[in-house]
This record gives C-alpha cells, sequence and structure tokens, in this order.
C-alpha cells in the first residue's frame, strides 16, 4: 500500500502516468483476482485456493517451477459483441485457456530461461460464440527464478473498454521504452563522439578526453541496454547470463551516471572519489556473484540485497552533491544534482515496488531517469559551449587589444627610431658642411687674408684665391643637391661653375660626356669627395699645365651599370708622375681611396691623362 | 652692392634706372604709383621683409609684359626654379663683374636666358617625367615640354653649352635660345594654372637689394610700355 501511494506521489511529481489501478469500467467488466492454483515447483504439486497477483519470486522464494490457475467466472447476460481479457503480467511463459479452448500461448512451457513473455501485457481477444453464462478460465505459467514471473489480477468485458486500458499500459511499457531506446542511442552515441573529438591537446603531460562526456555516454548506453531489455521478448542470451548482463548494465549505468555527477561538481580528482570509484567497481563485479547465487542457489534476496547497495550508494552520495549545489554551485550542478536526486527517488520507489512489496504488475521507472540525464547532458554541453564560445571571444578581444597595443608600441619605437636616423642624418650632413667650410671656403679666405696681410701678393692673386672660394661655395651647394651616384649631373655642374675660368685662360674645352647611368654605391659624402678629386684635377690644369684644349671624357665601363670611366686629358707641359709628390696628387689619391674609385696618372710633354674608374 | 648694380644700370646708354629699393614694402608701395612703370626688375630672393618672389609676381600683376631677373649668389636650382615658376626670365651671379649686369639684362631681353646643367635637370625630372608616368598622354605634359625642348634639357643636364647642342643640332644658338624662352615662359604659366606659389626664402645670404629699371623708352620695340 505504501509504495502504491508512493508511486501516486511520484507520478504526481513528474507529471509522468502510471499505469495504476485507478481505472474507472462499467460495470460489465468483471475483476478477476481469485483463482484455484496447481503450483508444481520441483516435481511436487501443491493445489491452493489464491488470491492474485501471483508473484512467483515471492511465493517459491527462488526455485523454478510451473502453474496452472484456474478461474471460473460468471455472465449475467450472454454478450452479442466481442470481449476481451486484459492481463497486465504473466509468464514468463504462458498459456490461455478458455472453456478448453487454447486462446493464446507464448513461450516455452516445458524448458526455462530461454525469452520471457513477461515484459509486456497481453490481451486477449474472445469470440462472443466462445462464452457461456457460466465459463472456466484456465491460466498456466512457467516461471524462471529472479525473473517476475506470476499473474497479476485480469480484466474482462467489452472488447473497446478492455482493450483502452490495455494499450494505454501496452504504451507505457512498450512504446515509451522504445522512444527512451532511439533518445539515448543518439545521446549515447553523441556523448562517446564529443568524448572522442574533444581532445585538449594543451594539457601538459599528454592529449587528454574530458571523461566527462565518456561517462555521460556509458550511462546513456547501458542504461538503454536496460531499457531495450524491456521490449526484447527474446534476449540473445539465456536468462542466467542475459540477467548478469542486465545487472552489469544497471551497474555501469549507475555508475557511469554517479561519475558523470562528481565530474560535473568538479570532484574528479579527490580521494574520495577514487574511493568511489573501487566500490562502483566492486558493484559491478557483484552484480555477477549476487546474479549467479540468486540463479544457481535460488537466493533472490542476494538479488535485493545488491540492488539496495546500488541505491544505497547513490543517496549517499546526495548530500554531498546537494551541499555543493546549494553553496555556489554553477547552473550545470545544481541542474544535475536535482536529476540525480531524482533519480534516486524513482530508484528506490521501484525497489520497493518491483523488490520488496508485493506490487506485481508495475513497471520500473527509473528508466525514464535516463531520459531526464540525456536533456541534462544537452543542457551541460550547451553551457560548456557557450563558456567557451565566450571565453574565445573574451581571447580574441583579449588578443585583439594586446596586438594593438603592440602595434603603438612598435608605431613608438619606429617613430623614435626615425628621429633618431634623422637626427644622425642631420649631425652627418651638419659634420659634412663644417667640413667644408673649413677645407674650401675657410681656407680660401684666409689664404686671401694673408696675401693681403703680407703684402706681397698682387691683387690678381688676392682676387683669384677669392674666386677660388667662391667657387668652392657654389660648388658645395651644387653637393648639396647633387643626385646620388649621377656623374653625369656632377660634371656638368662642375663644367657650368668652372667654364668663366677655361674661358679666362683661354683653354679649349671638348666635352665627351656620355649617357651615364647612376652608380649607386656613391652616396652624398662620397659625391663630394669625387667633386673635390675632380676640382683638384682640373685646377691642377688650370694653374699649372698651360694647356691650349682640354678634353673631359666620360664613358660607362662595359655594361652601363657596370660603373663609369673619366679621363682628363690636357696637351699642357706634363709632369713626372713617379717623382712628384705634389700635395695635390696626393690628396687625389687619398680621396680616391676613400671612395672606392682607381686613379690613374700618366703624363708627358702634350698629353697628360687623369683617369678615374668608378664602378 | 645695390649701389653697384644700381650704377651699372646707370652707366648703360640702353638702359634708364628707375629705382632702387631696400624692402618689399617699398617696392609694393613704387609700384602703386600709377606714374611708375618698369619694363625690368632686378630682384633678389631674401629681402629682409619677405621674398623677391612676392615683387616679381606684384610686378608682373601690374606691368604684366615686365621682364624679371633674379639675383642669386649661387644660381641653386630650388630657388631659380621657384623664381622662373614665379614669372623672373632670368638671374643672374652676383659675383658677375658689375658691368656684366647691364649686358646680362638686354641680353635676357634678347632672349639669352641661361640655365644651369642642374636647373635643366630638376626641370625634366619634374615636367619630363609626368609624362613617363602616366601612359595617358595629359593635358599638361605633352604641351609643356615639347619633343625638341626635351632634347635641348638633356643635353644641357649633360655639361653641353648651347654652341655644342646648336651644332649637335645642326641649328643656329639663337633657336635654343629660344626654346629656353619659351621654357620659362611655360613653367610660369604653367606654376600659375597649379597656384603652386612658394615663397622660398634664401638663407645663406643677408638680404639686399631690389631694384626697378625701365629700359629706355627711344628704340622702337623696346619701349614696350614706359608710360602706360
Amino acid at each position: 500500500m505504501l509504495a502504491a501511494y508512493f508511486s501516486r506521489a511520484l507520478s504526481l511529481c513528474l507529471g509522468l502516468l502510471l499505469a495504476s489501478s485507478a481505472l474507472h469500467l462499467r460495470a460489465q467488466t468483471l475483476e478477476l483476482s481469485q483463482a484455484q492454483a496447481w503450483v508444481t515447483v520441483l516435481g511436487q504439486t501443491t493445489q491452493q485456493a489464491v488470491s492474485l497477483p501471483y508473484h512467483w519470486d515471492q511465493r517459491q522464494n527462488g526455485r523454478p517451477g510451473e502453474a496452472s490457475f484456474e478461474i471460473p467466472f460468471v455472465l449475467p447476460v450472454l454478450p452479442s459483441a466481442s470481449y476481451g481479457l486484459y492481463i497486465p503480467r504473466l509468464g514468463n511463459a504462458y498459456e490461455v485457456w478458455l472453456n478448453g479452448v487454447l486462446l493464446q500461448h507464448n513461450g516455452d512451457m516445458q524448458q526455462g530461461n530461454g525469452a520471457d513473455y513477461a515484459k509486456s501485457p497481453r490481451y486477449v481477444e474472445i469470440q462472443p460464440g466462445s462464452l457461456h453464462r457460466s465459463n472456466l478460465l484456465r491460466i498456466r505459467i512457467r516461471a524462471d527464478i529472479g525473473r517476475r514471473g506470476g499473474l497479476a489480477p485480469m480484466t474482462l468485458g467489452p472488447a473497446e473498454e478492455v482493450h483502452a486500458v490495455y494499450l494505454k499500459n501496452y504504451r507505457w511499457r512498450s512504446t515509451g521504452s522504445f522512444a527512451i531506446t532511439i533518445t539515448g542511442l543518439v545521446v549515447g552515441l553523441m556523448a562517446l563522439a564529443l568524448w572522442a573529438s574533444q581532445v585538449d591537446t594543451l594539457a601538459p603531460d599528454k592529449p587528454r578526453r574530458d571523461p566527462l562526456y565518456l561517462h555521460a555516454g556509458l550511462a546513456q548506453l547501458f542504461g538503454l541496454l536496460v531499457v531495450v531489455d524491456v521490449i526484447l521478448d527474446n534476449p540473445p542470451l539465456s536468462w542466467l547470463w542475459w540477467g548478469i548482463v542486465l545487472r552489469m548494465a544497471v551497474a555501469i549505468w549507475m555508475a557511469s551516471t554517479l561519475l558523470f555527477c562528481m565530474e560535473i561538481a568538479g570532484w574528479s580528482r579527490r580521494p574520495a572519489v577514487s574511493w568511489l570509484r573501487c566500490w562502483l567497481g566492486l558493484l559491478a563485479a557483484g552484480s555477477v556473484v549476487a546474479g549467479l547465487v540468486a540463479s544457481l542457489f535460488g537466493h533472490t534476496w542476494v538479488l535485493t540485497l545488491w540492488y539496495s547497495a546500488l541505491a544505497v550508494t547513490v543517496l549517499a552520495t546526495l548530500p554531498a552533491l546537494i551541499w555543493k549545489a546549494t553553496h555556489g554551485g554553477s547552473g550545470s550542478q545544481k541542474l544535475v544534482t536535482a536529476v540525480l536526486l531524482l533519480n534516486g527517488l524513482l530508484g528506490l520507489r521501484d525497489l520497493i515496488v518491483v523488490r520488496i512489496s508485493s506490487v506485481y504488475a508495475e513497471n520500473t521507472l527509473l528508466r525514464y531517469g535516463s531520459l531526464l540525464f540525456a536533456l541534462t547532458l544537452g543542457y551541460v554541453v550547451t553551457a560548456r559551449f557557450r563558456a567557451a564560445l565566450l571565453h574565445a571571444r573574451d581571447f580574441t578581444a583579449n588578443l585583439a587589444r594586446q596586438v594593438a597595443s603592440k602595434e603603438d608600441e612598435l608605431a613608438q619605437t619606429y617613430q623614435r627610431f626615425e628621429l633618431l636616423a634623422r637626427e644622425q642624418e642631420r649631425t652627418a650632413e651638419r659634420t659634412r658642411i663644417l667640413r667644408d667650410m673649413h677645407d674650401g671656403v675657410g681656407s680660401h679666405i684666409s689664404t686671401a687674408i694673408r696675401q693681403l696681410e703680407a703684402g706681397r701678393s698682387s691683387s690678381a692673386q688676392v682676387v683669384q684665391t677669392l674666386r677660388d672660394s667662391l667657387d668652392q661655395l657654389k660648388l658645395s651647394v651644387d653637393a648639396m643637391n647633387l643626385p646620388e651616384g649621377d656623374i653625369g649631373a656632377l660634371l656638368a655642374s662642375m663644367r657650368y661653375r668652372l667654364e668663366p675660368r677655361f674661358a679666362a685662360l683661354d683653354v679649349r674645352l671638348i666635352w665627351e660626356v656620355e649617357e651615364l647611368a647612376p652608380v649607386p654605391r656613391l652616396d652624398g659624402a662620397a659625391m663630394r669627395q669625387m667633386q673635390l678629386l675632380l676640382f683638384e684635377a682640373l685646377s691642377n690644369v688650370l694653374q699649372h699645365a698651360r694647356a691650349h684644349s682640354l678634353r673631359i671624357r666620360a664613358q660607362p665601363m662595359g655594361s652601363p651599370s657596370a660603373g663609369v670611366r673619366l679621363q682628363i686629358i690636357d696637351d699642357g707641359v706634363g709632369f713626372d708622375v713617379d717623382t712628384t709628390s705634389k700635395k695635390g696628387l696626393r690628396s687625389m689619391t687619398d680621396r680616391a681611396v676613400a671612395i672606392g674609385a682607381i686613379l690613374r696618372c700618366s703624363s708627358q710633354p702634350g698629353r697628360t691623362v687623369i683617369e678615374i674608374s668608378v664602378s | 652692392m645695390r649701389e653697384i648694380f644700381s650704377a651699372s644700370v646707370a652707366r648703360c646708354p640702353e638702359l634708364t634706372l628707375a629705382a632702387s629699393l631696400g624692402t618689399v614694402a617699398e617696392a609694393r608701395a613704387w609700384l602703386d604709383d600709377d606714374d611708375n612703370a618698369i619694363d625690368a626688375l632686378l630682384t633678389d630672393l631674401g629681402l629682409p621683409d619677405g621674398s623677391g618672389l612676392e615683387v616679381i609676381r606684384y610686378a608682373i600683376h601690374l606691368h604684366p609684359r615686365c621682364e624679371a631677373i633674379v639675383i642669386s649668389w649661387f644660381g641653386d636650382e630650388s630657388n631659380v626654379l621657384a623664381s622662373i615658376e614665379a614669372g623672373a626670365l632670368g638671374y643672374l651671379h652676383k659675383d658677375s663683374a658689375p658691368d656684366d649686369i647691364a649686358r646680362s639684362i638686354l641680353d635676357m631681353r634678347d632672349g639669352a636666358s641661361p640655365i644651369s646643367p642642374m636647373i635643366a635637370r630638376k626641370v625634366l625630372a619634374k615636367y619630363a617625367s609626368t609624362v613617363m608616368r602616366k601612359p595617358q598622354p595629359s593635358v599638361l605634359a605633352p604641351t609643356l615640354l615639347s619633343a625638341r625642348e626635351q632634347e635641348v634639357l638633356a643635353l644641357i643636364a649633360r655639361g653641353f653649352s648651347y654652341a655644342e647642342i646648336a651644332a649637335l643640332q645642326a641649328v643656329t644658338v639663337h633657336t635654343i635660345q629660344s626654346h629656353i624662352k619659351n621654357l620659362y615662359a611655360k613653367l610660369c604659366v604653367h606654376s600659375k594654372s597649379e597656384a603652386v606659389f612658394e615663397a622660398t626664402r634664401l638663407g645663406l645670404i643677408a638680404p639686399f637689394v631690389w631694384a626697378a629699371l625701365p629700359i629706355d623708352a627711344a628704340p622702337g620695340e623696346r619701349s614696350l610700355r614706359a608710360n602706360d
């Protein structure tokens, strides 16, 4: 009675409908629950009057056997339409006889431990002609150990009414199980796929898969096996082994579910959970022992004990999980704890109803629990992916910020470098200009001052010195504007500047300057050196050579980009190249060496050649 | 220096010294007087209160046929090019012999505008390169420098004298000079069309003089607009 109340309370809680006995059938229907039974156990037959349900496991306590129930009933009026007989549960194998006619039979009445037909409710159609005023219903069953064999109270009445009741129960037990099977299969495989694919490659020691998904997947698939059994009349193994497989499945299902909860709670690395794992392994192994003991020696209480141990284990973890969930637990933790609590209650109810109480035809509810876990898993996965997505988004934003700040830094550094480089350039330029002023204009002006002070120089000489100084200054200005490496421009500007002096000395200038490609390696400073080198060469001609003509020749060396050959050829008096250590010649050589040019001199009266090659 | 140049002009029988002034403001004031008109203008770039370029532009604005000549120490390219673009007809070196000043003014009127290789190079780089950069013939580039002008400029840039170029191209020196004078005019017009007026002060030398010189009105074509 307690169990019935319990199940009703639960059904309200869950919003699930239970196949309860509170069905309102009309007066024509008969409730058949009193029978005369001939029970044969171990070859011994006893006759007794029984009140249904006849729960074989509870009455025979671990012994297989068979029974024949005779249920006489009287109809007040002979029915004109079809009648139906609804039997919520009977088996494991059975025959249904009415008035000596076999109406329905399932299973092997001689050989036990084979197919189990006690899992589904049964409906027997009765034609109007088969019924009399006074009838005898005879039901034979054969029962295995611990397989919930027996006979439940039956309902007889007009076909449409009774069939409706049958259908309702049938849907709950079979169709519902089928739906759960499909869901469990999909969710379980998905969880295993997640487990296989979500590899944490960043883990320190080796790539690590998330055990959360493994536990969830195993729980779903093994829970599924338990549920599948309900719609499987013909198991692939004999009952002895199939029972063991089923209990093992229950054990793994429970263990995986518990470990899933531990993962959610974040306790997977705690020593207590290691102990729990050991204990769950022991329980799984125990299922085999309990199954064997129950089947071989008929001690079904061992099975009850085993189921109780499982239930107690689950319930024992609940307080810790509830504490965790209510003390700052995440949404997932709360949900999982609630579902586990619900499942614990369902399991407790199943245990009491199926194993302990004398209620026979009730269905187990725990199998629906795996459906709840499937939904929970969905929530957990969604929450996780959402968190991962948020994290990734955060990470990306953070990265973008860091990149931006690095870019900023880089830009600032670059700016500093640029400033530095510019400063350096300016310094170099200033140095060059200062040296130019010192060597060129400065020295000429100081010479002019000395010449004037000494009073020995003619004014023409002083003017010459000052003109030199001005020419130097103009060449300095040109040097600043010369394109780097452009020897042609250098020559042209030099001619332009010095032309009046050639004209003054009546030296004929022969200009043989070809188109010249720039020499890239000559930078500003090198161009200035080149200019001074040429200036000195030309000054020498103007001052010492007493030449009539001056030929300036410039050609590319070989290919246009190979370099430039310059020749300054005059028809003056010449000089001795070997013995003349003129200051000018030495400084010209120095300048040539400084810019990596080759200077060659050859001189004889009437032809002096200064050749400068730069490549 | 101003006195030397003034004296040189004054000595020349073909020229009349109209005025010799020291600042941009004085020059503007003088030019604003309707009684004063000039045919030629000689100016330094670095004046105490501004750039000689302002004076050139102002004078040419009032007297469009006035010919401006810039006096420069160095004839350095950026200043000279800016002057040409402002409308100057040529430039003189400050170290020219005093007697040459008057001669140079007359020569330039006759078309003997000088152009240094550096400036030729700069003009080529600035105006000829636009042709190469734009595959489509632009409105400006083909009309700005003719093929012949480009050739002449390229030879000047390589250091050849007008006489050598004339010989190379089998034309007279006068033809070459007219090319250059045309070029000056084009650069000035072009710079006006671009409205690129960049006042450049010459930082290296002390500010100095500008002189306004109407050419003697008597001989025919030179009496352009002495008393307009």
